[in-house]
């Protein structure tokens, strides 16, 4: 179960990002699409954080997790069925983790290029304001 | 040869070639004309090898899978029918390339034009050789693409793009109509297949007996009709004359506009005999004979008039296609394939005397021509050989035909008794009447009176022979079909006429066939045409006076409606959904989100409490007290750079909180990541000068802090509600990499492992994004100062 204050947090996040992006000043809406994959990525990590508490790395060896609920039977087409009300593992859900991971990284390729876009905006347009650009309307 | 390799030559040949005519031009120059005349001339032979294969109305079927799972084969079918077209095709082909060297300028764009004339000529074999309905309409599609760029060859004059698109617009769409039927079609029968049906009494019966099959009937014809030009769909036609008159003569009068009649033969044993049939079929034909005959009065550009009489002649064999009974299925069928073998050849002939005219004399407008006989005494032979041949003058092959199609309607008169027996024969005359008018208009116009005192250049003679010699050969077909009907009828009209009737006919056409029924009717036609055309001009003047006065009873007038219109909704519409400023799109997106995230959640959620948790460590509170004072100083600070630092703090408390979510890898990422960021930020940021300031009035910021609001609740329900089990819980994927990182991969650590992997393309994927990224920022910087 999630922690209601730490949903309470991210979902600030989300309404200050939201705020942001609604903005004219082109700056600002990068603040708020950095905010909101912030927020975004705390969302994904705490929603797999539920199942247990420990870090996802193996420690021993012999503890590979190997009791009732890993029916994997490839077979049947199911890999794991998660059995509802179960205690399933002590690890937190490792997946989302490697999804952040990418996220994190692609966030930051992102940012990187509206940043250099608004600044190559400010030098041929002389001005930050959205609206201004008609130019760019289409 | 295996005749499935001869025809899949035939039709890929072209196809394969058309890419090595600009190679070719660059070698050959202007001659690459009879390069492309040379395929044609290859594809042709491949066709005539098949005709012993098909002389008793035998066929031939071979497939290769394609899309198994939903039953599209590459398949051929060879029969009567498809030799017919092929050779119609391919031959027409061959005379309209060899042509078009005399024709075309050697400053035209040559291999444009070539290209575009094989691609068509390829897709119109591919369609008469298709045994799978899917696969006819592919090259079905491809015809009407290919004719569009014929059509338009000349893009840069509006009434080439005005013709080229009304013709794709109208068989396009046509050919959408028939797909739908052949899927109609297929939801009666099981299979996208034609010779199956066709091979199968059973089948047959069952679409007979079908409540769908009106629907199929009437889907099909509607692409039938609007690839030939009948009805309503007729419109395209004339303006498609816009193209070359090579061009015309080749897609206008033997190919193009054949498809649809090829289609009403093709499907006619399926749905022939039935009222519906004729009613519809018969019924289109002889209206858009009567009308487009009877409106070529008005026209005064030679090939506008050919483009009538197209439109009128065609609708002669739908006619007869169209004349069936449950006891007779098959009285205008053989008369039908003839005509239509016989249009080809003098309405091919006409077109071309049409170019050798305008090439000549540069100009196609009637009021301006006259009194060439002299001048061009062989181009005035050919053009009489055609012209009298269209309107049924002895001994020529249009004089046959057209006895057939007489003598056809008097037995479905017969057939369908009283009243019929005086309408349907009445109403045949009255088609030929016309057509005899405006067959004598079209030479008299040109050839015969005195030659206009000005506006003609001073030295107008018989064009080379490259020109001449295709239109000749034409005229010779015609007198040869007239004299020796034997030679077109046993070896092409017969097979045809086996393989629609499904089964062997024999025919026997001879120009003298004593004084019979249809022999009058001739004789009548030759009167009343020779009393209408002594009324010619009176009558066009009054059509000219009847469309001023009412220029709305014309489909024309609701084809312009309905396109301009609809590029006037569509800019009203796009200029609604695409306003410019961003700040709207983000508002409708975040709306719409809202919408679609609330009502189902409140809907998941009624008469759930969930629990909540409270349970915090003293820490862990300060970390989130200081995130959102960090996100409110990245919102709050006038300055950039004390707001970017905000931003960039906001960073490291998530990548700390990730610590506590058990994340370590993430922590780590985001460090190092959040570092990164903030130096580029930083860059980037301190060159941007803060001289826009937004000013935020009282109600601008009640709605968007509203918006805000709303995401921010629709995001806290969604992450109360989601960990808690309304959401049904469902077999995760997680469990199965916590079991296997081990023992497979041989790491430790899971998420990792994960990354390089069990999700390697992903990671792979990331970097990627990255690179192209770095890419994107080195353009973006290097950009500068080129567009000055």
């Amino acid at each position: 179960m999630n922690n209601t204050l730490l949903s309470l947090v991210i979902a600030i996040l989300f309404g200050i990002g939201t705020f942001l992006i609604l903005r004219r000043d082109i700056v600002r809406v990068i603040i708020g699409l950095s905010i909101i994959s912030h927020a975004v990525n705390l969302l994904i990590v705490s929603a797999g954080a539920f199942s247990g508490k420990d870090v996802p790395i193996i420690t021993h060896n012999e503890v590979v997790p190997t009791n009732t609920i890993f029916s994997d039977s490839l077979k049947n087409g199911v890999l794991a069925p998660l059995l509802n009300g179960t205690e399933p593992t002590h690890f937190v859900d490792p997946l989302v983790q490697a999804l952040v991971l990418t996220a994190i990284v692609i966030s930051l390729a992102t940012t990187a290029m509206i940043i250099i876009l608004a600044y190559r905006i400010h030098e041929e347009y002389g001005t930050t304001d959205i609206q201004k650009l008609k130019r760019l309307w289409g | 040869m295996d005749p499935f390799i001869s025809i899949t030559l035939a039709v890929f040949l072209p196809f394969l070639l058309a890419a090595a005519v600009p190679a070719v031009e660059k070698l050959i120059k202007h001659k690459v004309g009879w390069f492309a005349s040379f395929v044609a001339l290859v594809s042709f032979l491949l066709v005539v090898s098949l005709i012993p294969l098909v002389m008793h109305g035998e066929h031939f079927q071979a497939s290769v899978e394609w899309i198994p799972s939903v039953g599209v084969e590459y398949s051929i079918y060879v029969d009567g029918l498809s030799i017919l077209f092929g050779i119609i095709i391919t031959g027409i082909g061959i005379i309209i390339m060899s042509y078009s060297n005399g024709y075309m300028g050697h400053k035209e764009d040559l291999p444009r034009y070539y290209q575009w004339l094989l691609l068509f000529m390829g897709s119109m074999l591919g369609m008469v050789f298709a045994a799978n309905t899917i696969m006819l309409f592919i090259f079905w599609e491809l015809t009407s693409i290919t004719s569009f760029m014929l059509i338009g060859y000349w893009r840069n004059r509006p009434e080439s793009v005005y013709g080229a698109t009304k013709s794709l617009l109208v068989t396009a769409a046509g050919g959408l109509f028939m797909l739908a039927g052949f899927i109609v079609l297929r939801s009666i029968t099981g299979t996208f297949d034609i010779p199956t049906i066709l091979q199968n009494e059973m089948l047959i019966q069952a679409v007979r007996g079908h409540e769908l099959f009106l629907a199929a009937l009437i889907l099909i014809f509607i692409g039938a009709a609007s690839k030939s030009a009948q009805g309503p769909f007729y419109i395209w036609l004339p303006n498609a004359m816009e193209a070359p008159t090579p061009v015309s003569a080749f897609l206008h009068s033997a190919t193009m506009v054949k498809a649809g009649i090829y289609l009403v033969a093709r499907v006619h044993p399926i749905f022939s005999g039935t009222d519906a049939w004729f009613i519809l079929i018969s019924g289109t034909g002889i209206i858009t004979m009567l009308v487009a005959g009877f409106l070529a009065f008005r026209q005064i550009d030679i090939k506008a008039l050919l483009a009538y009489s197209t439109v009128s002649q065609l609708a002669y064999i739908m006619t007869m296609y169209g004349y069936a009974t449950y006891q007779e299925p098959g009285i205008g069928v053989a008369a039908a394939t003839f005509h239509l073998l016989n249009h080809a050849t003098f309405k091919a002939c006409l077109f071309l005397v049409a170019g050798i005219v305008a090439h000549e004399a540069a100009t196609r407008d009637i009021t301006r021509l006259g009194g060439l006989r002299h001048e061009m005494p062989i181009t005035f032979i050919i053009a009489t050989i055609g012209a009298l041949s269209m309107a049924g003058v002895p001994p020529l092959n249009g004089f046959l035909s057209k006895e057939m199609f007489y003598e056809s309607s008097l037995e479905m008169g017969h057939a369908l008794g009283s009243p019929f027996t005086f309408i349907i024969p009445a109403l045949a005359v009255a088609g030929g009447v016309f057509t005899f008018a405006y067959s004598i208009k079209f030479i008299a116009a040109i050839f015969l009176g005195k030659r206009p005192e000005k506006g003609l250049p001073s030295h107008i003679h018989d064009p080379s022979f490259v020109m001449i010699i295709p239109a000749a050969f034409l005229a010779g077909l015609i007198i040869l079909f007239g004299l020796v009907p034997s030679i077109a009828v046993q070896n092409l009209v017969e097979p045809t006429a086996s393989s629609i009737m499904m089964e062997t006919q024999h025919l026997h056409v001879k120009l003298w066939h004593g004084l019979t029924g249809s022999l009058v009717m001739t004789l009548i036609t030759f009167l009343l045409g020779i009393a209408v055309y002594t009324r010619y001009d009176s009558i066009a003047k009054w059509q000219n006076s009847f469309n001023r006065k009412y220029p709305f009873i014309s489909i024309n007038y609701i084809y312009d409606g309905l396109v301009n219109n609809a590029k006037d909704t569509l800019k009203g519409f796009s200029s609604f959904m695409q306003p410019g400023p961003v700040r709207r799109y983000v508002l409708a997106l975040l709306f719409l989100t809202i919408v679609l995230f609330a009502v189902p959640f409140l809907k998941l959620s009624a008469g759930f409490i969930p629990t909540l948790n409270f349970d915090v460590a003293p820490y862990e509170l300060l970390v989130f007290f200081f995130m959102i004072i960090a996100a409110l100083g990245a919102a709050m600070l006038p300055k950039y750079l004390p707001a970017v630092i905000s931003l960039s703090a906001l960073g490291y408390l998530v990548g700390l909180l990730f610590i506590y979510l058990s994340a370590p890898d993430l922590a780590l990422t985001q460090v190092l990541v959040e570092t990164l960021s903030t130096i580029i930020f930083l860059l980037a940021i301190v060159r941007i000068p803060q001289t826009f300031k937004e000013r935020i009035t009282p109600s601008l910021f009640m709605r968007d802090a509203l918006i805000a609001v709303s995401v921010a609740s629709m995001v806290f329900i969604l992450l109360i509600n989601a960990t808690q089990g309304i959401i049904p819980p469902f077999e995760s994927l997680s469990y199965y990499f916590i079991e296997k990182t081990l023992p497979l991969a041989g790491g430790h650590n899971i998420v990792n492992v994960v990354i390089v992997d069990f999700r390697g393309y992903d990671t792979l994927g990331e970097i990627s994004v990255m690179c192209l990224a770095a890419l994107g920022v080195y353009n973006l910087i290097h950009s500068r100062g080129e567009s000055e």
